[in-house]
């Protein structure tokens, strides 16, 4: 069948009910912010995927491409997410082509929404839509039910109420883009030290008008320290039990045997690639 | 005029053909070590409507292009009248069979001049990335012609 094959579905729930667990899908339990400027619009996200309790990804990447000046944060299930924003954007460059003009901010949200009410919250995509167009700056928040918001700014996944509540005191109208920026790192480190579903690094990505900049890693709170002691085991602590040479005369009975030159690196195998 | 179509998925389903008594560790579901690899229904065209499960959401996608596709043509008929909708029906299925391509070559789904008609030419969804033929075999191009033509 073509699409979402529902033929295990049976099973799995007869399954279910004598007690198998059912498998748990890679979440982004998240945070991911948005907030508009004078001029141009940023969005920001932080880069831990977890799995329940286990961490899946420390540096993974939440904001997606969607067109050159469309892009999207993604929250909730980590392949919903990705899938999707890729399905929308090949969608959004074929009505391109067709249409022939620049995508748009708004046709760019609404495929997103009719897609996700398709599929009644199946498909567990919680986005973040931020992009500027010929009509202007758009930011918009999806979610996985097909429901919109357009906001000046927008905080979503699990730790968009510590991202908001940075928001709530400290966004103010027509801010120029360094301030946008520091807001919306300042929201996401709220949401990485407050919430445990979000971790590691800001990634941002500025939208403006003539052009989108990812910084990826644009804040690392997490850099891993360097240990205080080195646990390296010393040369010759475990005990030589047999020892044997084998000489280059013996070995060359069975194999060639070439000489290296000096300061070239062994090269086992070359594999030509098509550049 | 409905936008979304209704909810008509059953409560209770079995994959099992008439006759079957199923596993004995979980009953309703198909033997596949005593009988075999089963037919799913969804694997053969004639049989690519009816549900496979009784999940909810199953009967949604599979109505829901039609479901669409009534609303335009009723909203159609309402503002230009009955011969509207009637001359798009013509259009449609005249170019449904005036085009074939040989299964073979990968034709799964509508052609691209039905999808322009429908409006679908500049869509991209789950259905054409995931086409769910990577375990079946494919009919050869010499069956398929001579079951279209009815040699068979």
């Amino acid at each position: 069948m073509p699409g979402f094959d529902f033929s295990n579905h049976t099973r799995n729930a007869a399954l279910h009910a004598r007690g198998v667990p059912l498998p748990k899908a890679t979440s982004t339990g998240t945070t991911i912010v948005g907030c508009i400027f004078e001029g141009g619009v940023v969005i920001a996200a932080d880069t831990r995927a977890t799995s329940g309790p286990i961490v899946a990804d420390k540096n993974c990447e939440k904001l997606h491409y969607i067109a050159p000046q469309i892009w999207c944060a993604g929250a909730g299930t980590a392949a919903d997410t990705e899938f999707t924003t890729a399905l929308i954007s090949s969608q959004l460059e074929l009505h391109a082509l067709s249409t022939g003009r620049k995508p748009r901010v708004v046709t760019c949200m609404t495929m997103l929404k009719q897609h996700l009410f398709r599929y009644q919250g199946h498909i567990g995509a919680y986005l973040v839509v931020a992009g500027v167009d010929p009509t202007g700056v758009g930011l918009f928040t999806v979610h996985a039910h097909g429901s919109t918001d357009k906001l000046p700014y927008v905080t979503m996944g699990s730790g968009s109420l510590a991202a908001m509540s940075v928001f709530e005191t400290q966004w103010k109208s027509q801010m120029t883009e360094q301030e946008a920026i520091d807001l919306a790192s300042n929201a996401i480190q709220a949401g990485i030290f407050n919430d445990l579903g979000s971790g590691s690094n800001v990634d941002v990505a500025i939208i403006t008008k003539d052009k989108t900049t990812l910084k990826r890693g644009y804040v690392k709170p997490n850099e891993r320290s360097k240990k205080q002691k080195s646990y390296v085991f010393k040369r010759g602590t475990t005990a030589v039990l047999n020892e044997k040479v084998i000489t280059k005369q013996e070995i060359s009975k069975y194999v060639t045997v070439h000489e290296l030159e000096g300061g070239e690196p062994a090269l086992a195998e070359k594999m030509d690639i098509d550049v | 005029m409905r936008i979304a179509p209704a909810a008509g998925h059953s409560s209770n389903y079995s994959h099992l053909q008439n006759k079957s008594l199923g596993a004995p560790s979980a009953p309703g579901v198909h033997d596949s070590l005593r009988a075999g690899v089963g037919p799913t229904v969804a694997t053969s065209a004639a049989t690519a409507s009816l549900p496979d499960s009784a999940h909810p959401l199953e009967q949604r996608l599979k109505k829901w292009e039609a479901t669409q596709d009534a609303l335009k043509m009723e909203g159609l008929r309402r503002t230009f009248g009955i011969s509207e909708p009637i001359r798009r029906g013509m259009e449609l299925k005249i170019t449904r069979e005036g085009e074939w391509r040989p299964a073979t070559l990968g034709a799964t789904g509508p052609g691209v001049h039905e999808d322009i008609l429908n409006g679908r030419d500049t869509t991209c969804s789950w259905e054409d990335i995931f086409k769910g033929d990577e375990l079946r075999t494919l009919p050869g191009f010499h069956e398929e012609v001579e079951k279209k033509v009815r040699m068979q």
